[in-house]
């Protein structure tokens, strides 16, 4: 086991006027719980709003959850921010426009010191040809490229500090058919080769059939049914998974 | 079978620093009457613009340089903005993508709906308020009265599109455009729209354009299927020939990705 | 459109800075020299912009003037922009308590009438170039701290800034490296229509006597010698008037143009 969450919740309060009265608490995480195990893919499957963005950043510790526990097995993961990766939902949105790709990628390196610094070009370059990229991307900025590639260059910039473990958070929802299954293709060899965990995090039920080993489907902040992927397709037991099933094949 | 609309060598182009780039180049396609014709296509194909061309209601840069849209008989492209006007809303209604938004967020729903309705059919107050209930309980709002009250923000997404959808209708149009408008809705609720639009075109007897980037609509939902890919129309045909005998490249590409993933 | 107001105002600013830095060069006399023959002389071939109550002449002095104004202007809207740049950052980034703190502070700094602070200051410091610069700077820069501090908020749930964060990269890094320069456009061009205002403040100011003091030649301190002759040497009024204007007409040209230019 290399991830275990452990009973989290997070709650939001609503704050009205200027004293910041509490006028209401939207739960949008309520009492998850799950593991994961290692070189394994856990889908997370659910409509927006179930809370599985929140979760995600619970996970990866870019918001606090208000209670719970998230452990990740202490002999895997020894840095969270170099051991776990995150990739967004929106590739237009997730670089800093005013950084070069090359600055880019060589961010994490030089936060984490992953290389010497006169063997940052050769490490960017490297990261460049796993995801597929020539190298006279260094140059240029974000703008200049499509959403596909932009991706790309996310997923070069997660894989930069050599983790293992990468949260996608719906990675490939804003993308393309065609550059959709590429990506896939993508995500399916890197873990591969470099022997990597995933949670995928996505609203589409093909896509996660197609990468996930197992599957936890959520609803309105809580699980409502966990299994591997002939339990969730085949034989599902709770009736949110089956009316999302019946949606997505009708 | 008799067409509805037709569009022959339609060509649009966009102005991009000073210049003319060309977005759609050369889309032939009609509707016959009572049918759903599926325009499919990935992002920046074409498709959107080609269905505001019909009304011209393009974006200010964008230029129609050459082509003929005929609707029932008529040129829509030699009619000036009055003749258009007319036939905006009342004979062709578009629905979009983001419901929310196209809805004018300070105004309670009734109050857009009848507005519709005293604008295009000369009734007064009180008969365009009897109209909108029936139009809310047609795309099958529970609670119409209580909704007529409420502002675009207390509802949700799959709600606003069913009163945008009894704005469409609200003339009885004879042509409906639907530009991707199950893309921001879930899965299930994704499902109720579909189905409420094709028991409406029944009921109402209107023919469907229907934009989409999504394969498995189009397959559920079409009776033809146009595939475009660079401003240009590459494959035409039934669900059928799309699918399993795709000719074009593009469409091949598109029909291998959608098997790998976009069906369960 | 856009090209031409950047481009010309770059040009007038351009003109004056070179006028400042060759000041010596430029100017035909020593700024203090005093010609004995010539009070009060309409602009002729030997002082073509005429001379002063001192017999100085005007030109020179306006030559030498630039220095101080541009100089008071530049270092002025600097320390405000510096000043503006870490506070609104520190109060957008950090939020809750540091952003109620810094941001009250501001709404008390907005609520003194600021040039009679500045009066008040000035009259206890005294006047000299550097304390005006001083001054003005930490008096006006409460707008680019709200400025930034909008503009940080809404950056900062922007996912790049998540991504760095999840990468591990610290709150400084993350101000200083990704925060500030996406920032920093809207700051340019309030900083460029800053630059003019403070020139004005300072015109104001030395006007009252409050500013730079003579034998220095200022556009302010140029400006109040001339009110006691402005019936009989409308030089004297008008040119440094005019060096006013065109410089902040110049500032404000800059201004538009980056506005515009970002817009795109």
């Amino acid at each position: 086991m290399i991830l275990e969450v452990k009973n989290i919740s997070k709650y939001f309060t609503i704050e009205r006027g200027v004293f910041k009265a509490e006028a209401g608490l939207v739960k949008a995480l309520d009492g998850v719980s799950f593991s994961v195990n290692e070189y394994d893919t856990l889908g997370i499957v659910g409509e927006s709003g179930s809370g599985k963005t929140t979760l995600a950043k619970i996970i990866i510790d870019l918001i606090p959850a208000t209670s719970g526990e998230v452990v990740f097995a202490p002999e895997l993961i020894q840095d969270l921010r170099k051991d776990v990766q995150i990739v967004f939902q929106n590739p237009y949105n997730s670089l800093n426009p005013k950084m070069r790709i090359s600055e880019i990628l060589s961010e994490p390196l030089l936060i984490h010191n992953i290389v010497p610094k006169p063997f940052i070009k050769e490490r960017t370059l490297e990261l460049l040809r796993l995801v597929g990229l020539d190298e006279d991307v260094l140059g240029r900025f974000p703008i200049e490229f499509s959403g596909g590639q932009r991706q790309r260059i996310c997923i070069a910039r997660a894989l930069a500090s050599q983790p293992k473990f990468i949260i996608l958070d719906e990675p490939i929802s804003s993308l393309d058919l065609i550059i959709q299954a590429q990506m896939l293709d993508l995500f399916f060899e890197l873990k591969q080769r470099l022997k990597l965990t995933y949670i995928f995090v996505s609203h589409n039920l093909a896509v996660v059939k197609h990468i996930a080993d197992s599957v936890l489907v959520m609803e309105n902040g809580r699980v409502v049914e966990m299994g591997n992927i002939d339990e969730i397709f085949y034989s599902p037991k709770h009736p949110y998974t089956k009316a999302l099933l019946d949606a997505a094949r009708s | 079978m008799e067409n509805l609309l037709e569009i022959k060598n339609l060509k649009v182009d966009f102005f991009v620093n000073k210049k003319l780039v060309p977005v759609i180049d050369g889309v032939s396609f009609c509707i016959n009457k009572d049918e759903v014709l599926v325009l499919a296509g990935e992002s920046g194909s074409g498709k959107t613009l080609s269905a505001l061309s019909i009304t011209k209601i393009l974006p200010h840069n964008a230029i129609i340089t050459s082509g003929s849209i005929k609707f029932s008989g008529s040129d829509l492209l030699v009619m000036d903005e009055k003749q258009l006007v007319d036939i905006r809303g009342r004979e062709i209604a578009y629905i979009f993508q983001e419901p929310t938004s196209y809805l004018n967020p300070v105004f309670t729903i009734g109050d857009q709906i009848t507005e519709v309705i005293m604008l295009h059919q000369n009734k007064n107050k009180e008969s365009a308020i009897e109209e909108a209930k029936e139009l809310l309980s047609l795309v099958k709002i529970k609670e119409p009265k209580r909704v007529l009250f409420d502002y675009p923000h207390q509802l949700s997404g799959g709600m606003n599109q069913r009163v945008f959808l009894a704005m469409a209708l609200a003339c009885r149009p004879r042509l409906l455009i639907a530009d991707e408008p199950t893309t921001a809705l879930d899965v299930t609720i994704e499902a109720q729209i579909l189905q409420l639009l094709l028991e409406l075109k029944k009921t109402m007897g209107f023919s469907l354009l229907f934009i989409t980037h999504n394969l498995s609509i189009a397959k559920r939902i079409a009776n033809r299927i146009c595939i475009m890919h660079k401003g240009k129309i590459v494959e035409e045909g039934s669900v059928e020939k799309i699918f399993d005998a795709p000719e074009h490249f593009h469409t091949r590409e598109l029909i291998n990705a959608y098997e790998k993933i976009g069906k369960l | 459109m856009q090209d031409k107001s950047l481009k010309i105002g770059i040009f007038i600013i351009g003109l004056f800075v070179v006028m400042a830095i060759f000041a010596p060069i430029i100017s035909p006399y020593d700024p203090s020299a005093i010609d004995q023959d010539g009070l009060l002389m309409p602009p002729s071939f030997k002082h073509f912009l005429g001379t002063d109550t001192l017999g100085r002449d005007l030109f020179s002095r306006i030559v030498f003037g630039s220095r101080i104004s541009l100089g008071i202007g530049l270092v002025a809207v600097g320390i405000a922009t510096l000043v503006g740049l870490m506070l609104g950052a520190t109060a957008g980034f950090y939020g809750r308590r540091v952003d109620t703190v810094i941001m009250r502070f501001v709404d008390i700094m907005l609520c003194f009438p600021t040039f009679y602070l500045i009066l008040a200051v000035a009259a206890i410091l005294g006047p000299s170039v550097f304390n005006i610069m001083i001054i003005v700077g930490l008096t006006s820069w409460m707008g680019v701290a709200r400025l930034v501090r909008g503009e940080i908020l809404s950056l900062k749930e922007r996912e790049f800034i998540q991504a760095e964060r999840s990468i591990g990269a610290s709150n400084l890094r993350i101000i200083v490296r990704h925060l500030i320069p996406n920032a920093i456009g809207p700051v340019l061009v309030s900083a460029t229509l800053g630059i003019g205002g403070a020139i004005l403040l300072e015109s104001g100011l030395s006007f009252l006597g409050l500013g730079v003091q003579p034998p220095t030649p200022s556009w302010g301190n140029i400006l109040i010698e001339s009110k006691s002759t402005l019936g009989v040497a409308w030089w004297i009024t008008i040119f440094p008037g005019f060096a006013i204007l065109i410089t902040i007409l110049g500032f404000n040209l800059i201004s538009e143009g980056l506005k515009k230019k970002m817009g795109n």
